[in-house]
């Protein structure tokens, strides 16, 4: 049989060999005898490598001393009094809001305390009051409203059904960011009329007109576009421009609030029962059918919807001969929505 | 391995800023320099823009899809406010010129656009998951989203890629946000230790007693050769001593095998106690009195030791029975019980649960934890509204970002692709 590895090889390998085989030796020897083993000392310091622990290197013990002397021992654990951020003590705009020094134009601002979400929903559930009023008292966005009472309604009814929930996170978590309580006299939580920007309106128009023209935000809307809407139609709360012009008008605040109070419910109530119209056609135009497990729904439809090409959005259904677009490499199969 | 991938992640020696709340990427953060572009190209100032920025923003997501998701146009708000609106109709923006007749001194906030540059990135589930601090870190959330554990408006989302839309409604599991945001359970090996430690603690106590015993039997024969003109009483009085000492030291020896640790610690304890005792006692000019004392302390100790553990647990809430009446409690004291029973009973101790219990956050979260304002969070039920994309406002943009506007604006240049 030919020698499986390389005459040289062999050589070394017999070298080592005979090494480990005096190494037994000596261990026999003295095991015979008083076994000599290494005092504790020499044992603590490995006894199979003489090579120094490699040394930090300088980033490393600038990291060190950062945690354990530096800034970073303080920023540990939160603070019982409030919030811990970096941007509290370094950066060139110290506040006690910026969480990244580099970027005074991003603050952590306030979120709702538990008081202020369990008191926005008691206004709306409980006292029934118009979603538009609730946002307008508080200074909180009518959608934020809708979600604290969405949230609200899925706590309640875990608490009800007796689910676990995560209570000591919410509590620590409350305690690490800033809050805000939604009291009668206290600042509104956030600005409630902010509008989005236009991209037609980000534009610089020549626009020669005489100069006794009285020229409005309704003369500028329509200089930038047919379709751009002036900030007064843009408005989630248009009630409060009529609360602020009775103000002016020299109305005193509380009848102003009345009326507020009146047209707010009053829209909310007409959107209603438009939703209300357009379920009531939904289900005429259904059929359905309830079994133990699912509620079959049957909608009418036409044919001809389809199209020519048999490729229109409103077609249902598949036409022999036409190949399925989601299968071609590279289709995204992540839905865009789901209800 | 997995170790060695989280340092490089985290490294010191490029120090890029990630989506974590990791200590050496706090460090990163607070270390993070503006850098002198201006002695470079054009194309190597944008280059590393982009390079440091993504590293941060999705740096799990690949090039190529984040490219396909930029988008040029960045969105704003601004405030108008109600009062304005009702009162001038703007034309006095139109007088003079044509552009108003506002002080040229007056000082405008400008709107951070270029803080913006990644605010399509902000939509996805996971960095929403993660901004709504229900993850640790933006790869934590993602994992959450494909392992199952996420339902968006209340159905199972497995796509981390899920491109939120206003009004979604996404929670996570509480256990696993617990988990996620808790501290860790200690490891096996730190268990092993501990153990180690306390095994190693105990015997050496335990030789500590078998010497003093030993050193006992050699001082028992000295009590014979005592001056035999002491009082009798107080003789009894040792005597009796002598004997709670003998009777401990059957009983620890009967029970040896089914004996808790702490009741042969106290047993043993009570014998040495009764040794110096009686060393004491044999002393001349010890009042008789406080001999009697001991004795019957003593004796009260050893009876309630000499009983089994469940004998003595019977016994000490007969007791506590006897004694509930005597104790009034006020009404601040019923409050604080209560409480502080409330509190035990939200983040009780359970060894079941995979983070340490009672709860508690883990290092370092305090200055990573901040909520943007286009989410809505209810951390009790680990739930949260997406209410609208991310904007930039007047001084203000919603896109938490480590880096400066100048450094997102050359990121910004290198994805417009125009030289």
């Amino acid at each position: 049989m030919p020698p499986r590895l390389p005459a040289g090889c062999s050589a070394q390998l017999a070298n080592c060999l005979d090494q480990s085989l005096i190494c037994t030796a000596q261990r026999t020897a003295t095991a015979a005898g008083r076994p000599s083993w290494p005092s504790p000392t020499t044992q603590q310091t490995s006894s199979f490598s003489t090579t120094a622990p490699r040394e930090l290197t300088v980033k490393q013990r600038r990291f060190w001393n950062w945690m354990r002397k530096g800034l970073g021992k303080s920023l540990r654990n939160p603070k019982p009094d409030g919030v811990n951020y970096l941007g509290s003590v370094i950066g060139s705009e110290k506040s006690p809001d910026i969480p990244f020094p580099n970027n005074p134009q991003f603050r952590s601002s306030p979120v709702l305390s538990d008081t202020a979400r369990e008191r926005i929903y008691e206004n709306v559930m409980k006292k029934g009051l118009p979603l538009k009023a609730v946002s307008a008292r508080h200074g909180v966005d009518m959608r934020r409203v809708a979600a604290v009472v969405r949230l609200k309604e899925i706590e309640k009814r875990w608490e009800a059904e007796g689910k676990p929930m995560a209570l000591p996170y919410a509590k620590a978590v409350l305690s690490m960011v800033p809050t805000h309580d939604c009291l009668p006299d206290s600042q509104p939580f956030e600005a409630i009329n902010e509008m989005h920007v236009h991209s037609y309106t980000q534009q610089q128009i020549f626009l020669p007109t005489s100069e006794s023209r009285h020229f409005t935000r309704a003369d500028a809307a329509k200089a930038f576009g047919d379709f751009i809407l002036p900030p007064e139609k843009k408005m989630w709360v248009p009630e409060l421009l009529q609360f602020e012009k009775d103000v002016a008008g020299g109305a005193s605040i509380k009848d102003a609030r009345v009326r507020f109070l009146e047209t707010t419910a009053q829209s909310e109530k007409e959107l209603g029962a438009k939703h209300a119209e357009q379920d009531k056609i939904v289900r005429e135009n259904n059929t359905r059918a309830d079994t133990d497990r699912f509620q079959f729904r049957f909608e009418a439809i036409n044919v001809d919807s389809s199209g020519k090409n048999g490729r229109h959005v409103r077609g249902v259904g598949w036409r022999y001969g036409m190949p399925h677009n989601d299968r071609k490499p590279g289709a995204v199969k992540i839905p865009t929505k789901v209800e | 391995m997995r170790f060695r991938r989280l340092l490089r992640f985290h490294g010191l020696k490029r120090g890029r800023a990630r989506q974590t709340w990791n200590k050496y990427n706090l460090f990163n953060i607070a270390s993070l320099k503006e850098r002198r572009l201006d002695n470079r190209t054009f194309f190597q100032q944008k280059w590393e823009a982009k390079a440091n920025t993504r590293a941060y923003h999705g740096e799990h997501i690949k090039e190529r899809q984040w490219e396909r998701m930029f988008s040029r146009r960045l969105p704003s708000v601004v405030n108008m406010d109600p009062r304005y609106l009702a009162t001038d109709d703007g034309s006095s923006l139109a007088k003079g010129r044509g552009s108003g007749l506002a002080s040229q001194g007056e000082k405008h906030t400008k709107i951070p656009y270029m803080n913006m540059v990644y605010f399509p990135m902000e939509r996805r589930l996971d960095i929403a998951v993660f901004r709504a601090l229900f993850a640790s870190s933006a790869r934590q959330a993602r994992q959450m989203v494909i392992h199952g554990a996420v339902k968006v408006n209340g159905k199972k989302m497995n796509f981390p890629g899920y491109l939120l839309n206003p009004g979604d409604l996404f929670q996570v599991d509480p256990e696993k946000v617990m988990t996620a945001t808790g501290r860790p359970r200690p490891s096996h090996e730190k268990k092993y230790v501990a153990h180690k430690k306390r095994v190693k603690a105990e015997a050496t106590e335990g030789a500590e007693t078998v010497a003093v015993e030993a050193e006992e039997e050699v001082e028992e024969v000295t009590p014979e050769a005592e001056p035999l003109d002491e009082d009798a009483a107080k003789k009894a009085s040792i005597k009796a001593m002598r004997e709670i000492r003998e009777r401990a030291k059957d009983v620890i020896k009967a029970h040896k095998s089914d004996m808790s640790g702490n009741r042969k610690k106290a047993l043993r304890t009570l014998m040495k106690e009764a040794r110096a005792s009686i060393a004491k006692g044999q002393k001349s000019g010890t009042p008789l009195e406080e001999t009697k004392d001991i004795v019957k302390q003593l004796a009260d100790t050893f009876a309630k030791l000499e009983l089994t553990d469940e004998q003595r647990r019977e016994k000490e809430q007969q007791e506590a029975k006897d004694k509930e009446p005597e104790v009034t409690l006020t009404k601040g004291d019923m409050e604080l019980i209560k409480r502080e029973i409330n509190a035990e009973l939200e983040n009780p101790y359970d060894p079941s649960k995979p983070y340490l219990t009672p709860w508690l956050p883990r290092p370092y979260m305090a200055p990573f934890a901040f909520i943007p304002r286009y989410l809505e969070v209810n951390q009790k039920i680990c739930a949260a509204v997406y209410l609208r994309h991310p904007v930039a406002r007047k001084g203000q943009a919603e896109v938490p970002t480590p880096f400066s506007s100048k450094f997102n604006q050359l990121a910004f240049n290198w994805y417009l692709r125009r030289g």
